[in-house]
């Protein structure tokens, strides 16, 4: 590791071990029961025993996330591509995505519940597709249409059709675009996978898992999983990052802000 | 101003349309699913899927058998409660949140210490922790204090409300050019000037952005954390209480959701006139 | 060279906005002619509409009034049939194609296949002396470098005539000046007619067989001068006869 990554790196991890050590004391020191504040230890020796079903509860709850994200993403690009073609599909969509982005969606599920078989994964992947759909459909659309007035001149010069700009021009440069709304839709998905367990239905992921060891006074075993939460989380986010990455390389210094 | 108005409601009446158009689809996949054999993947009967008149003949439904209160004043009762405890959250999140930004931005320890841990919890699934704050909240007992299930729920509101307006103030404090700082460090400013007289005015076209995620996040906290904790009364509960009674009722559910998605418009609404209080004086595009 | 000219613009006449209270006349009776193979430059200030001539002799907006003839076809029909090459300020390099891919695109467009594409291609990358870059993205380039695959794209299809939008205003004026040297040999070794929209006074004069000089509100054609030198180089820029040249234009363009 180089001096730029450590200087970079020692701070947060200082923060990160102090915090968790001050925890522990507190909890140590007072006397706290696991009840009300777990110490960090117990929380690590539940996950570490219980690995194994950590990790298959995790999967349940990462494999709903994935399908949510994967149909929820697909259904926003393609209404996205509809929506440059067509004037009226972009007027009728446009203002639905404005107003559905500041309601709590996720508050569908138990009509999903009633629509979809409750007992399946089904109305889950469904409030997670949904969920997606908006950050995925608003970042293509702009990207879409943001494209540099002098690209579109340049391909007026070439002659080249509608059709053409769109498959030349407007799909790859909307390529970073959806990358953003992809590092916002990942981690809602999880969320939305997480939550969607909480109204009922199989009782295997990892939010169905949280509140039921909560009820059942395994506050330790609660905790883990808040944890194998987090790391779904952060695994969703960092892999969409690392496809970025790999992607779209010149995002953050395009050729045409250097003129 | 008058334009952006006329301009509003061409989308708002195109948004209706749309709307318009879904309910013909709803009741079109119902007539198909019952008139033939079609297979369909969702369920049609009137229960899980009832006609849209139903649906709005449940607002009028009374709330129990023989019940002189309609399901729609219950609703809108529940979603009055749920907002009053949204915009608490709302407003001790953004209380802490604008806090640690000074702070962040003020310190390089503790911007460099903090800060990785504040943009990592927005990619994980906080909101896990909804029915252990529950269960911790229950037990609390201080004196004649009793920790309520509506403090926890307001608790959770605050906690997912507190990350984005944290990191988008720091980046509007931040925001200042060289020159504006250069210019300030000429009068010999001290760095509470500085802060509000450059950086806050500056940070506000940062901020706006990051309300409205915020109290988004503080509604959606709210409606889920009534759920997982059962306090009575929230919209949120009434959602899961009404989804059981689907078979007698099937209209029931339908309005509770549809007051919780009025509620998120009132909390982009409030937010919005902030906004438009906020920025009057500023240019209409772009980040000054 | 053939008799017909590279273009024939007779009394143009542009009007932004037409009877609203913005009304803005760019262009007002302009004519243009540029013989084959000569190197015309439009210079004047900010707003004098030297840029909306080169786009409405691109047709990349139509003329309120009047007539354009590109290598004797309407400026629609030689768009489509891709008788102008052009380059902009910006180089407007796809971030997402290689080098050689965006050299490329127009013969793509134009439905060649591969091979003859990358040699063509490859040809050109000779021409603006980048051979060795073929295989890199254009954000790795820099600025000077990246305006010569812009203009390497333009000369893709080998048309007669080559519309420049200050192509090197964005760039240092070091840079700038050896730039204006390439061009001059890829001008001599392809023999193509020349647009070149500038605001730089010693670039147009330097360049120029004529420098047409423009003014602004509305805009208009105010004087032509015909520039003769024998051979253009580094020594050029420093003689008499070329500031003699300079001062001529900066007299012009004073005079309005």
């Amino acid at each position: 590791m180089n001096p730029a990554r450590i200087h970079a790196v020692w701070p947060p991890l200082v923060f990160g071990v102090s915090f968790l050590l001050l925890w522990e004391l507190i909890v140590y020191v007072n006397e706290i029961k696991p009840y009300l504040l777990p110490a960090p230890s117990l929380i690590a020796t539940n996950f570490g025993t219980d690995l194994a079903l950590m990790f298959e509860t995790a999967s349940y709850t990462a494999t709903t996330a994935l399908m949510g994200l994967v149909i929820g993403s697909i259904l926003g690009i393609l209404v996205a591509l509809l929506a440059q073609r067509l004037g009226i599909v972009r007027k009728l969509v446009t203002p639905l995505a404005l107003a559905l982005a500041t309601v709590p969606i996720i508050a569908l599920t138990p009509i999903l519940n009633n629509l979809f078989d409750i007992t399946t994964r089904t109305p889950r992947v469904v409030v997670t597709s949904i969920i997606v759909f908006f950050p995925v459909f608003v970042n293509v659309s702009r990207g879409l249409l943001n494209v540099a007035p002098v690209q579109l001149e340049l391909m007026r010069s070439l002659a080249a059709t509608p059709r053409t700009v769109l498959r030349v021009l407007r799909v790859p440069n909307s390529v970073p675009f959806l990358f953003t709304g992809l590092k916002v839709a990942a981690p809602l998905a999880v969320i939305a996978a997480l939550v969607a367990e909480y109204f009922g239905g199989p009782q295997v992921g990892l939010g169905s898992r949280i509140a039921s060891a909560a009820a059942n006074t395994a506050y330790g075993r609660a905790w883990a999983y808040v944890v194998a939460s987090i790391v779904t989380g952060l695994i969703f986010y960092f892999a969409v990052l690392a496809a970025e990455r790999a992607t779209v390389p010149w995002v953050g210094r395009t050729a045409n802000t250097r003129g | 101003m008058n334009q952006r108005f006329a301009k509003g409601l061409v989308s708002a009446a195109w948004g209706l349309a749309a709307v318009g158009i879904l309910i013909v689809l709803w009741e079109l996949y119902k007539w198909v699913g019952e008139t033939t054999n079609i297979p369909l993947p969702a369920n049609y009967d009137d229960a899980s899927m009832p006609h849209i008149w139903v649906i709005l003949g449940g607002f009028f439904e009374p709330e129990v058998r023989g019940s002189d209160t309609a399901v729609w004043q219950t609703v809108a009762a529940g979603a009055g409660r749920s907002l009053l405890i949204a915009v608490g959250g709302f407003v001790i999140g953004v209380s802490i949140g604008l806090l640690l930004a000074i702070l962040m931005e003020r310190s390089q320890l503790a911007e460099r210490s903090l800060l990785p841990y504040v943009i990592a919890s927005q990619t994980v699934p906080l909101i896990a922790l909804a029915p252990l704050v529950v269960g911790i909240g229950n037990r609390i007992k201080i004196g004649e204090f009793q920790w309520t299930q509506t403090q926890s729920v307001m608790l959770i509101a605050a906690y997912l409300a507190f990350f984005p307006i944290s990191v988008g103030a720091l980046r509007g404090l931040k925001a200042p050019t060289a020159a504006h700082l250069e210019l300030m460090r000429s009068y010999a400013a001290k760095p509470n000037a500085i802060l509000w007289k450059l950086r806050f005015p500056s940070s506000i076209p940062y901020l706006i952005p990051a309300l409205k995620v915020s109290a988004a996040a503080a509604i959606v906290g709210t409606v889920v954390a009534e759920i997982s904790t059962g306090a009575r009364g929230g919209v949120g509960r009434l959602i899961v209480e009404y989804a059981r009674e689907a078979t007698s009722q099937p209209g029931k559910v339908y309005v509770a959701v549809f007051g919780a998605a009025l509620l998120g418009l009132i909390g982009a609404g409030l937010v919005t006139l902030i906004d438009v209080i906020a920025t009057r004086n500023l240019p209409r595009e772009g980040v000054a | 060279m053939s008799a017909v000219d590279a273009v024939a613009a007779k009394s143009i006449w542009k009007v932004f906005n037409p009877g609203k209270a913005n009304e803005v006349t760019a262009l007002e009776d302009v004519d243009l002619k540029v013989a084959a193979g000569e190197f015309v430059s439009l210079i004047g200030p900010s707003g004098c509409g030297k840029s909306t001539l080169l786009r409405v002799i691109a047709d990349l907006t139509e003329p309120t009034k009047g007539e354009i003839q590109v290598a004797g076809k309407s400026a629609h029909e030689a768009r489509l049939e891709q008788r102008y090459g052009i380059a902009f300020q910006q180089a407007a390099l796809f971030d997402w194609r290689t080098v050689i891919r965006n050299i490329e695109l127009p013969m793509e467009l134009k439905g060649w296949d591969k091979s003859k594409r990358e040699t063509r291609a490859k040809e050109l990358l000779e021409l603006v002396q980048l051979p060795d870059f073929a295989n890199h993205r254009p954000w790795e380039l820099s600025g000077g470098m990246q305006q010569r695959v812009a203009i390497a794209r333009a000369l893709a299809l080998d048309p007669s005539l080559l519309l420049m939008d200050e192509p090197f205003g964005a760039l240092d004026e070091m840079t700038r000046e050896r730039m204006q040297n390439e061009l001059l040999a890829i001008r001599q070794a392809t023999g193509k007619s020349v647009i070149f929209v500038t605001h730089s006074i010693p670039e147009a004069v330097y360049l120029s067989d004529t420098v047409v000089v423009m003014s602004p509100r509305p805009g208009r054609i105010t004087r032509r001068i015909a520039v003769s030198f024998g051979t253009r180089n580094e020594e050029l820029r420093e003689s008499p006869e070329f500031f003699e040249h300079v001062t001529q234009v900066r007299e012009a363009l004073r005079a309005r």
